[in-house]
């Protein structure tokens, strides 16, 4: 798994490094949201906030490095007729996500994507859990004016334990705005 | 550039691969404990607990892959008029061991110590709880889980003497799953 970051990295660094000969598109944005925690009963869901910085290599493909946190909420259980309450999960993740097509210039954009991060998950008793994560999703893009768009996602992040996994559905809504244009 | 096309796809096809990772899950199961009063005037205070008997284990018994959280909760009240350290210990197969020494030389310790003032009476927080597990202890509790799902543990305190009881004690269970 730690490889198949490095390389994904790797490539990422390649490809902006040949994207600038080309001149690239690049956008940068901040984005927020909502994960949804799938079949875990041990942590609720939480709010989401983060950065990308999405570089248009080529017409076809956009390279978005990003930054991810996450607060999710506690889960509150009544065992043997009494009340308690288990922290939920903070969580970070870096990586970088792969889009077919491009979430900046002009009209609106439906794009898929699909990316590889580092995922960090702690909470008060609880061994940390770091491992590679993966996510994907569609996502939707809405021009604001001649250098930003709103960028509007829904998706999947999974982050491999073991044998198991634990898996977020989110929904995200966030800006882009255009730092070069790629022309 | 056209042949760029399949990073998409690839990805996500990476994701789907390991079909095992997506079908999964982290389940609660809750094993409730009788209420009991133990002092060092009697024999320990032992629970034979058998997780067969729960319905969430049975039905994913066979796709069990590990413990994600555990946690041993309810009220616990010290009667005695010294401060104790609460500790639950464990053994995997079926024992019926009698004196507070027997039970730390033929068991392994799974929980605390809880501490508790004189007199004192207090609910185990489920965070606070989760942070009192040895290590080896959640070993021998994740080897019985995936094996036959039955134990026993003992509760006992650190002290010489001691006098305590537990009231709604329960042993919850975060099981990771997966086909």
């Amino acid at each position: 798994m730690k490889r198949a970051l490095a390389l994904a990295l790797l490539a990422l660094a390649v490809g902006a490094g040949a994207a600038q000969a080309a001149g690239p598109g690049v956008g940068i944005g901040p984005y927020g949201g909502y994960n949804i925690a799938l079949i875990q009963q041990d942590t609720g869901n939480g709010s989401v906030f983060g950065v990308r910085a999405p570089v248009n290599l080529i017409p076809l493909i956009t390279v978005e490095p990003y930054y991810a946190t996450s607060n999710l909420g506690d889960v509150t259980e009544k065992f043997g007729g009494l009340s308690y309450t288990r922290t939920g999960f903070d969580m970070k993740a870096f990586g970088a996500t792969a889009i077919l097509g491009s979430v900046g210039g002009g009209g609106l954009k439906f794009y898929p994507y699909a990316g590889i991060g580092s995922y960090k998950m702690t909470r008060t008793g609880s061994d940390d859990i770091k491992e590679t994560g993966y996510n994907f999703g569609l996502g939707i893009g809405v021009p604001a004016g001649p250098k930003m768009s709103v960028q509007m996602r829904g998706g999947l992040d999974m982050i491999v334990t073991g044998d198991t996994s634990r898996k977020f559905a989110s929904a995200t809504i966030g800006i882009n705005y255009n730092l070069m244009s790629g022309k | 550039m056209k042949n760029l096309r399949w990073i998409v796809p690839a990805l996500l096809l990476a994701v789907a691969a390991p079909g095992c990772v997506l079908v999964s899950g982290q389940f609660l199961i809750d094993f409730n404990l009788e209420n009991f009063t133990t002092s060092t005037d009697t024999v320990v205070t032992r629970e034979d607990v058998d997780l067969t008997t729960k319905s969430d284990y049975q039905d994913h018994k066979d796709d069990l892959k590990g413990l994600s959280d555990v946690a041993v909760l309810g009220k616990v009240t010290n009667n005695g008029a010294t401060a104790i350290g609460v500790e639950v210990w464990m053994t995997a197969g079926p024992t019926a061991y009698l004196t507070p020494g027997q039970v730390t030389a033929g068991g392994t310790k799974l929980w605390g110590p809880f501490n508790l003032a004189a007199g004192a009476s207090k609910q185990v927080g489920w965070d606070e709880s989760a942070k009192l597990f040895s290590s080896a202890g959640k070993a021998l509790l994740l080897n019985e889980i995936k094996g036959d799902g039955q134990f026993t543990i003992y509760a006992i305190a650190d002290t010489g003497t001691y006098t305590f009881t537990v009231d709604n004690g329960v042993l919850a269970l975060v099981i990771d799953f997966g086909k």
